[in-house]
């Protein structure tokens, strides 16, 4: 049986349930946590340990029951969580993480809990808690009676395993070794009332069933957690054979679903589950890859159909054409990740650098469902984390200097996602001191970098940042200012074919900015033709399209819009395109970027779509004024304009002409003479 | 002289000492390149310029849902552009670039076929008189008693050295001389 399915699924869930164990207890710090919170707090782990005992994962199960308990006492409210237990908790988590971390990769699994968690353990003890591990003896006497912690009771289990258990990836035996890590099994009985002769016994199915009884302090939900991934198909009963009601006892019970109720819907206890499904990477793009040729085959299609005039048949394709074209959207949109799925780190390394570099510092988190290609999430996750760290320890300066320059003492990182004229930028900006342009100067010349610091541009100086092995952090520490990392993140950052820009006021604070492609991503866009070619206007950016009234002056390149100036720029002059006859009318199309705005003329306005934005790959590097290229339904590429830079490329192209006409009519002028 | 559609198989048999290539013609002049690593070959169907670029980036086409540049590899010889014809193809090659592979289409006159050189009739590259930068020429290919210039794809096709080209300027083109 092939398991690595199954450990996989296993470790996936595991991280997100870390993940959410985390968010939690982050809560915790700015608000209490209600009782709903508290009972999902301790399902996480619970479920992580009846998972991963399952497989055999000695060690998890063994960790994550000390930290359950706690969480079980938490629920009950016979625990508070003070700060000290959230750290407490939060290291624990890390802990089980490292112990996921090492299931993934060791032939082996773990048997003995290791040292650093081993630790954790007894700091968990220590905080008022005992140890309910089978393996230790109870310690500290406890005044409130427990249905987790209460003597061991007698359970009378009953197991018939479901015909299809095996081919699901479970091992009944796992299920009863890890029933024997919760107590003692006695009294074992096999059941197999259904199996059948060997030549009719198939392999893979399960016949099998247990009748025994086991002796434990679990509880009740421990133990029926137990059979969490055999209960489809299977036969479970759980009787307690002492006599004593557990929970009319106990306190912990009352918001744990009763076993019936379990039963009867397994699913609704793990949340989110059902909503999203889990799919391979590389079949989403090879369905990608594969819509892409419907696409073109579709507008083939439909373009013999208009040549055979055959109208029954047009109606028919432009049905199925538009079904390609939502098929196309759905499968692209299903690659689209929101960045929150990298945000959702950074409230944790906040938190934990500033309490190690004693800051006080506020994160704020905006934007967070914008979305960016998967692939693309991955890459950004460690140059991100490295400008978060250097804003935390370089930006924020220290209490009492923040103090006496009169800021709050409580500094402020803001992590920022947006979508701008087809790109995602990604924004982290800090109130801190600033970057100190004397310093980056004074560094630089020291590192031969620069001759000096004359005539640099601020852009120019900050980007020496960038420069490998620069660091202008005086003292080295654990986290930052060993030079290493701005030099990467740029790296990784272009490897994305994305770009950085700093902007940054001495004692107001830094603004890291990456604007990033969007690789894969789709835009709304305006399609526009100038002679024979089409571009793409992202949509986002059209604000209004008026006719273009011929000038009296050809150089006069604006006009008046409602009582504005509004400059523009011919899409023809500008990328050179003669080679088409001028039609009669032109528009323009005014556009906003950023805050200013200009005109594009073009000779035909063809109206809104949707595109999936390609990238034109490295050997177009050096295009101006396009950011991407969309393939059109009718197969034809399209280039994407990016209006900024277009904006910049008129600029250059324009001050080189009155250089031109200034030299020109200078030596003219001389000529003359 | 098919000219549409040849699919890459045939690979196996350039394993062995006389390997297999595609033979096309640009301009007069008859060019083979080694055909592992030909994806495929497609008439020329149209394509788009993308405006401010080096001449030898005639532009990009649609393959099959993926955006695939077009170079002119004449040009980048630093010869008359290829005009389009009805013959024209475009051999679409499969070139690595950082581990990734990358397709690239080369505009061809037309293409003839292919042929296999034996290891033995394959000449070193003339020092002079190919009028071409001596990189590009990976050898002499002997063809039915005639010369052809078997082309060395890794440096006509370098992404990095084209890249640059069209980074800097777009009227600078690779100078041979």
């Amino acid at each position: 049986m092939d398991l690595s399915k199954a450990k996989d699924t296993f470790l996936q869930e595991a991280r997100e349930l870390l993940q959410q164990f985390e968010t939690l207890l982050l809560k915790a710090e700015s608000a209490s946590l209600d009782s709903e919170d508290l009972g999902a707090l301790f399902r996480t782990v619970h479920t992580i340990k009846g998972s991963a005992g399952l497989f055999g994962f000695e060690a998890i199960v063994s960790f994550c029951h000390t930290v359950e308990n706690v969480l079980a006492q938490l629920r009950s409210g016979t625990l508070s969580l003070t700060p000290e237990l959230s750290q407490l908790l939060l290291l624990c988590r890390d802990g089980i993480s490292r112990l996921v971390d090492d299931a993934e990769v060791s032939e082996t699994p773990l048997v003995e809990v290791p040292e650093a968690e081993r630790a954790l353990q007894d700091a968990l003890a220590s905080v008022g808690v005992h140890e309910e591990t089978p393996a230790k003896p109870r310690s500290i006497p406890v005044a409130t009676m427990h249905a987790d912690v209460d003597d061991a009771q007698r359970w009378h289990i009953r197991v018939k395993f479901g015909a299809d258990v095996l081919r699901g990836g479970v091992d009944p035996i796992a299920c009863l070794r890890y029933l024997s890590t919760l107590g003692t099994i006695s009294g074992m009985q096999t059941l197999f009332p259904s199996l059948p002769a060997l030549d009719e016994l198939d392999p893979e199915t399960c016949y099998i069933g247990f009748d025994f009884t086991l002796t434990s302090s679990a509880s009740l939900a421990e133990i029926d957690g137990t059979f969490d991934f055999a209960r489809e198909g299977s036969e479970i009963e759980i009787k307690s054979l002492t006599p004593v009601a557990v929970p009319a006892a106990a306190p912990a019970p009352d918001n744990q679903p009763e076993p019936e109720a379990r039963h009867a819907e397994p699913v609704a206890r793990k949340p989110g589950e059902g909503k999203f499904l889990k799919v391979e990477a590389a079949k989403l793009d090879r369905l990608i890859n594969l819509v892409g040729e419907l696409v073109i085959a579709g507008a083939a299609a439909n373009v013999l159909s208009v040549n055979r005039n055959d109208n029954q048949m047009q109606e028919a394709i432009s049905t199925i054409s538009t079904l390609i074209e939502q098929i196309r959207d759905g499968a692209l949109n299903m690659r689209m990740v929101p960045v929150g799925e990298i945000f959702q780190r950074f409230p944790r390394v906040v938190r934990d650098v500033a309490h190690e570099l004693g800051k006080d510092i506020e994160l704020r988190i905006s934007g967070e469902e914008t979305e960016l290609d998967k692939s693309m999430v991955e890459k950004l996750t460690d140059p991100l984390m490295h400008i978060v760290r250097n804003a935390l320890d370089h930006g924020i300066e220290p209490a009492a200097e923040r103090k006496s320059s009169g800021k709050p003492t409580r500094g402020k990182i803001e992590l920022m996602a947006y979508h701008e004229s087809g790109s995602v930028v990604l924004e982290v900006s800090d109130d801190g001191g600033g970057i100190r342009r004397d310093k980056v100067i004074h560094k630089a010349v020291e590192r031969g970098l620069i001759e000096s610091g004359a005539g640099l541009t601020d852009a120019q100086v900050y980007h020496l940042l960038f420069e490998p092995g620069f660091s202008t952090a005086e003292a080295v520490t654990n986290l930052s200012g060993r030079g290493v990392g701005m030099d990467v993140v740029k790296k990784n950052i272009e490897a994305l074919r994305g770009e950085i820009e700093i902007e940054s006021r001495e004692g107001q604070g830094t603004t890291m900015r990456l604007r990033l492609p969007l690789t894969l991503a789709i835009i709304d866009g305006f399609l526009v033709q100038v002679g024979p070619s089409q571009f793409v206007i992202p949509l986002d950016m059209v604000l209004e399209c008026i006719e273009l009234v011929t000038q009296e002056s050809r150089y006069r390149r604006y006009i008046e819009l409602r009582g504005e100036v509004l400059p523009y720029i011919d899409v023809r002059d500008i990328f050179d395109i003669h080679d088409a006859a001028l039609p009669s009318y032109r528009y323009i199309v005014v556009v906003q970027y950023g805050n200013k705005r200009a005109g594009l003329v073009v000779d035909h306005l063809l109206g809104e779509l949707q595109v999936v934005i390609k990238p034109l790959g490295k050997l177009f590097r050096g295009a101006q004024g396009i950011s991407g290229s969309a393939i059109l339904g009718s197969g034809e590429v399209a280039l994407i304009l990016d209006v900024p830079q277009l904006v910049q490329v008129a600029c250059r192209q324009e001050k080189e002409e009155i250089e031109h006409h200034h030299e020109r009519s200078h030596t003219e002028h001389a000529c003359g003479k | 002289m098919n000219k549409s559609h040849h699919e890459p198989a045939l690979q196996e048999a350039g394993q062995q000492d006389a390997q297999q290539y595609l033979t096309f013609l640009l301009g007069r002049e008859t060019f083979a390149i080694g055909i592992s690593g030909i994806r495929e070959i497609i008439e020329f169907g149209g394509m788009t310029s993308v405006p401010l670029m080096p001449p030898f980036l005639r532009g990009v086409l649609n393959l099959r849902g993926a955006v695939v540049p077009v170079v002119d590899i004449s040009v980048r010889f630093g010869r008359e552009e290829t005009p389009i014809g009805p013959q024209t193809c475009v051999v679409i090659l499969e070139v690595a670039h950082e581990g990734e592979i990358q397709y690239v289409g080369v505009l061809v006159d037309s293409v003839n076929e292919v042929v296999e050189i034996a290891a033995e009739d394959i000449e070193p590259p003339p020092s002079f008189g190919s009028m071409l930068r001596p990189e590009f020429i990976q050898g002499m290919g002997k063809v039915n008693g005639q010369f052809v210039v078997l082309l060395s794809v890794d440096y006509v096709l370098s992404i990095d050295e084209m890249a640059q080209i069209s980074h800097v300027a777009e009227s600078s083109e690779p100078a041979h001389e």
